[in-house]
């Protein structure tokens, strides 16, 4: 096992690397903010001035260096917007991202696995076809869409919750957590469907059928411990593709997250900002797919094997 | 890879195990995020009561640094609430009004006294004397902070500021400035003991409102300043939060969880929720003279006349703003008010352009159609609708929709090449209150955010920023006339308005300075009786 | 509900179809000598048949619509703006007006051509790249696979979204670059698919046989693996429609999809948007459209799944009380 993590981490650790040029390059393709902060009547004196003080008369090689060398020492630069250090900034609005994308993950799989089970269970049975057309549906709804018809209807016209923002008790959690659900919901309904279908007609199920165990036990004791693993693939990749939705949830409803600070500092050319933002993003998605990949080498002997050596 | 994969797994104790990890883990994250909640609560609700005013702007002030205040963001939080200039302009009159200082006069051609308003205390009760009025009019425009304020009302000029008394201020310039009192009501009033290294995020000011908390993020809440100098503003408190989305902002007044608003879209509005007002911001086509087919200026003008300005603001506009002929709005001096919008005629404006290409001029070159998304409400439409009716009288325009940094590149000098004639949309705020302020930009030849221009031009607008008074607004109106028939570089579309959201519980007027600087000393709650 | 009686049609013909590709090779094959033709067996099945039948018709709408609208998708008229759907004001008023007073029926025909214009080449680019890359990969193996598959792992690093703002911000938002964009980062989810599929194949028996006999491994790529891993990429590639169309809608949303006066389902429902209280018709009917195209996709995406699978397809001629556990998703899919 240690060997196995010890491989998979070594191999991942070289797309980090590629992330972090990656996304200074990027930055740097956006031009040079000095326009932006500076009022549009500065004259190319104050200009060129701004340029010098933040570094962006410097060649790219020479930025990137001291980019560099300081993310060596974890100093990833002050932000142009708001003058704090781009740690704080990316620190501050992590966890809130962190927090949202777990709680929508975990409500998705338990919501998918149980409809996922009950569908699964009678196969083209009046529950699997609402919950197919549903889940399908859910999926394919654009998300601000669904987000601003939340607050309209929710929020405004039946009065039930608080249209945006992050003071108040645990109702503030219901509309950006729905709108990120739809999707993975969806998605996901499919997946333990697909899967549970695939293990009720599984050998040990028919003993377990034919020793006389009930439907609930079948369904839940038996083939829903099986379908965990694909489950578990496609609910990293879609925790991945979160931080698409965190960008827009967090937008709409205010929230101080890394997918608006992300959006903020691309728009304000905020360089330092953005490149730690995308850092740490990276480096979660990265320990999430070792996550994945753990828990799949725990569940299923055959993975552990199978990894390339 | 050997293992064949169609058998299928025995449960097994430790898959068992991992599943419970991870629910166990699952919930424990649950619980946490609530706690995350609730420890919010504890710091900014409980405001539906009456004595917190609660705004909702567009953003998030990037800073509180008060030498930032000339950019909107910031302004509206700082700007009369938290710190004081020495003079301020009253937004309807355009006059200049005594704040902290309670007079001034030239003394010199190149020198301006003011005299210091006493008894004022900061809000950490330092006193406030001529020398803090000094050091901050120097860390703004002569110190190394980059100061935006600095590049936006006085370029390169350098200041020499005196405190030659603790209730006398003298400043002096190179050449003879007449609008220096209104360049200097831009200057907000900071304690001397302020960093001149390094830009502040929390200042300390003289104003009505002192910032007790400012949750990044989340949101800022200010408490009343008891020892402030002037009348008491009515509410004890007040909190902002931002929302980008204007349909939420709305959302957020109609449910009562915000007082005021900022920037509401005109289809949000209804008569409860919102009140319209002049915001000073005119918008137009800048038309790029030197490429061709705009280097023509019968191309120029049949696109002037092309425009449905009624038909766009009635329909995209909410019917708010007024048909504009001039970049500078009534209330501005310098406003020419026998001024008006060329009438809205196709078969002319096509005329024109068939005119042009009969002696040669390429009118089928593809224009770009340049607009910032945001930068007003309904602009995305209102871009497509100037394509639209550009293209009717023969032109060929694209659209590029362009975020803040690009559509910078487009609209300042250096401009950028090879890219063809460009059309420019922009949105001009005059809040300064001076034409002096636009025609420096716009109309010279070399404006920083011009694209050509005439020599006459420029005479005529150097001319009219050395003249004061009556004088002065006569030499401005005449030069905006001269340009419009004898340049026309810009095809004006309208004079606008800003929709501010108000809850019915408060009471308050905005001008045309609101979006920049909302004084929150005069919102006041409405009588429980009258509601 | 709590019937506890084992069901006989469930056990005997319900297969994982979580691994379907695996098991092609050793299915015990059904017993009649010729498929049936496809269209009798999409005739049998209902939905499928239904969702076949909105394809099309989208489809036939995107290709030749906007010979029948003319100009109507951007003639405008301000004073007919946000007309309400009604039967007043003759076919191309049935649906309503825009803001501009453009007909919404003939801006949606207009659209059906642009999103499917976007769409199918973003999909396609990345299918084709991604299961070219992914099968090379799991062919051979060793440092192949790995480089591959970190370079997946760097393209899922970025958060998409990200990546697309600021190629679009920096280099116009063109249709193409908006195509390139969504394809690179749906590569991915090809390329570990497609590899994953080859790296089983590659050891199995009728691989190792064609290797021994020398065929080029081009060659066993292409004759083997590509028709056993197809399926399955091809069912990926159907439901990724979906998220291509929804992520153009994002980037409308953002302000950097489609530019005017171009039209999309997902620039209709990000300008829609702020019309929500007032002119509702504007945002929900591309949604709508949106919908029906994806979910119809879906569907059909299943049933190809099980047409196109030779150890499956028999499935598809039983009777329909019989054919009840086709599981509609492979895990591989990914949003």
């Amino acid at each position: 096992m240690t060997t196995f993590l010890r491989k998979r981490i070594i191999s991942s650790a070289v797309p980090l690397v590629f992330v972090v040029l990656g996304v200074f390059c990027l930055a740097r393709l956006t031009g040079n903010p000095v326009d932006l902060y500076l009022p549009l009547s500065a004259t190319p004196g104050q200009r060129a001035e701004f340029s010098a003080a933040h570094g962006f008369d410097d060649s790219i090689p020479v930025q990137l260096w001291h980019y560099l060398t300081q993310a060596a020492q974890l100093d990833f630069g002050t932000s142009l917007r708001t003058g704090q250090s781009a740690t704080t900034m990316v620190l501050d609005a992590f966890p809130v991202t962190l927090q949202l994308a777990g709680m929508t993950m975990l409500l998705a799989i338990l919501g998918a696995l149980l409809v996922g089970s009950l569908a699964a269970h009678r196969p083209n049975s009046l529950i699997d076809r609402i919950a197919g057309l549903l889940s399908m549906t859910a999926a394919s709804i654009p998300d601000f869409w669904f987000a601003i018809m939340g607050v309209l209807v929710f929020g405004v016209g039946l009065d039930l919750l608080p249209t945006s923002g992050t003071l108040g008790g645990p109702e503030i959690w219901v509309l950006p957590i729905a709108t990120l659900l739809i999707r993975p919901f969806g998605v996901l309904v499919q997946v333990v469907r697909g899967s549970m279908v695939g293990a009720l007609s599984a050998p040990y199920v028919k003993v377990a059928r034919s020793k006389g165990a009930g439907a609930g036990r079948v369904v839940f004791g038996h083939a829903l411990r099986n379908s965990v693993t694909p489950v578990l693939t496609v609910a990293g990749d879609l925790t991945v593709g979160l931080v698409n939705g965190a960008v827009i949830v967090e937008t709409i409803f205010g929230w101080p997250g890394i997918g608006k600070l992300m959006i903020d500092s691309i728009l304000q050319r905020d360089f330092a900002a953005l490149q730690a933002a995308v850092l740490i993003t990276a480096v979660t998605i990265f320990a999430l797919n070792i996550l994945v990949d753990v828990c799949q080498a725990l569940i299923d002997p055959r993975v552990r094997q199978a990894v390339p050596a | 890879m050997k293992s064949s994969v169609r058998s299928i797994p025995r449960p097994g104790t430790s898959r068992g195990h991992a599943v419970l990890t991870f629910l166990t883990s699952g919930i424990m994250l649950l619980t946490s995020a609530c706690a995350v909640a609730n420890s919010d609560t504890a710091g900014d609700t409980g405001s539906a009561d009456g004595s917190t005013l609660r705004v909702v702007l567009t953003q998030e002030p990037p800073t509180l640094e008060p030498c930032e205040s000339s950019t909107t963001a910031t302004g509206v939080v700082v700007r009369s609430n938290i710190t004081e200039p020495l003079v301020e302009r009253d937004p309807t009159s355009g006059n200049l009004e005594p704040l902290l200082a309670t007079g001034w006069r030239q003394t010199t051609p190149r020198t301006w006294t003011f005299d210091i308003r006493s008894g004022v205390t900061f809000q950490n009760g330092q006193p406030f004397t001529a020398k803090d009025a000094a050091f901050s009019i120097d860390r703004a425009v002569n110190s190394d902070l980059a100061c935006n304020v600095d590049g936006y009302v006085f370029g390169d000029e350098k200041l020499d500021v005196r405190a030659v008394s603790p209730t006398r201020l003298t400043v002096t310039t190179k050449e003879p400035d007449p609008i220096i009192p209104l360049r200097i009501s831009f200057i907000e009033i900071v304690p001397r003991t302020t960093d001149t290294k390094a830009k502040v995020r929390i200042p300390i000011g003289t104003g009505p409102y002192a910032v007790r908390r400012w949750q990044t993020g989340v949101s800022i809440s200010l408490d009343r300043n008891d020892t402030y100098w002037g009348k008491a503003p009515a509410y004890p408190r007040a909190t902002y939060v931002w929302r980008s989305d204007a349909s939420v902002r709305a959302a957020m007044i109609n449910k009562g969880e915000a007082d005021i608003a900022t920037s509401l879209d005109p289809m949000d509005a209804t008569g409860d929720n919102s009140v319209a007002y002049p915001n000073n911001e005119t918008t137009a086509l800048r038309l790029d003279g030197r490429e061709a087919p705009l280097d023509d200026i019968r191309v120029r003008r049949a696109i002037g006349m092309a425009i449905d300005r009624k038909g766009i603001i009635d329909a995209l506009l909410g019917g708010l703003a007024k048909p504009a002929a001039q970049l500078v709005p009534p209330g501005v001096v310098g406003h020419n008010d026998d001024l008006v919008p060329p009438s809205y005629d196709v078969a002319a404006a096509r005329e024109l352009v068939r005119q042009a290409a009969a002696d040669g001029v390429p009118v089928t070159r593809r224009i770009t159609l340049v607009a910032r998304n945001g930068q007003f409400a309904g602009i995305a439409e209102t871009a497509e609708a100037l394509q639209y009716e550009m293209a009717r009288i023969g032109l060929n325009v694209r659209i590029r929709m362009a975020d803040t940094a690009t559509s910078l590149q487009y609209q300042l000098r250096p401009l950028p090449r090879g890219v063809g004639p460009i059309a420019m949309l922009v949105m001009h705020g005059n809040q300064a209150g001076d034409a002096a302020f636009t025609t420096s930009q716009y109309l010279l030849s070399e404006g920083p955010q011009s694209t050509f221009g005439t020599r006459e031009l420029d005479r005529r607008v150097a001319a009219a920023g050395e003249l004061s008074g009556k004088a002065r607004q006569k030499a401005f109106a005449e030069l905006l006339d001269y340009q419009n028939r004898t340049v026309a570089q810009y095809a004006y579309l309208a004079h606008m308005r800003g929709l501010l959201g108000l809850s019915p519980s408060v009471r308050y007027r905005p001008n045309s300075a609101t979006g920049d600087e909302m004084r929150l000393a005069e919102v006041s709650p409405v009588k429980a009786g009258r509601h | 509900m709590t019937d506890p009686t084992p069901r006989p049609d469930a056990e005997t013909y319900a297969d994982a179809d979580a691994d379907a590709g695996t098991g092609t090779g050793t299915e015990n094959c059904p017993p009649s000598a010729r498929p049936p033709r496809w269209w009798r067996l999409l005739g049998r099945d209902r939905g499928a048949a239904v969702a076949a039948v909105v394809l099309a018709l989208v489809f036939l709408v995107a290709l030749f619509g906007r010979l029948f609208i003319g100009d109507r998708a951007i003639r405008q008229d301000l004073g007919a703006s946000l007309r309400p759907p009604s039967l007043d004001h003759g076919f191309y008023g049935l649906l309503g007006t825009d803001v501009l007073g453009r007909s919404v029926l003939a801006r949606l025909v207009e659209a059906a051509g642009t999103t499917l214009y976007v769409a199918v080449p973003a999909v396609l680019c990345s299918l084709v790249i991604g299961s070219a890359l992914g099968m090379w990969a799991g062919y051979h193996g060793g440092w192949r696979e790995n480089v591959a598959m970190r370079v997946a792992d760097v393209i899922l690093s970025f958060p998409s979204l990200l990546i697309a703002v600021v190629v679009l911000y920096v280099f116009a938002p063109s249709a193409l670059n908006i195509v390139l964009i969504l394809a690179i980062a749906r590569v991915p989810v090809y390329l570990r698919t497609a590899r994953a599929e080859s790296a089983e194949l590659r050891s199995r028996l009728f691989v190792d046989a064609a290797r021994t006999f020398g065929t080029p491994s081009r060659n066993i790529i292409h004759r083997h693996i590509l028709p056993i891993a197809l399926p399955t990429l091809l069912t990926v590639a159907t439901l990724d429609f979906c998220f291509v169309m929804l992520t153009e809608s994002s980037l409308s949303f953002l302000g950097i999809g489609i530019q005017p006066p171009d039209v999309s389902w997902g620039l209709m429902v990000a300008q829609g948007r702020q019309y929500l209280q007032t002119a509702w018709w504007i945002a929900v009917l591309p949604g709508i459209a949106i919908v029906l195209t994806t979910v119809s996709a879906t569907v059909l995406a299943a049933w190809v799944r099980l047409a196109t699978d030779p150890g499956q397809r028999w499935r598809l001629t039983l009777p329909k009380k019989r054919r009840g556990a086709r599981a509609a998703v492979p895990p591989e899919m990914i949003a």
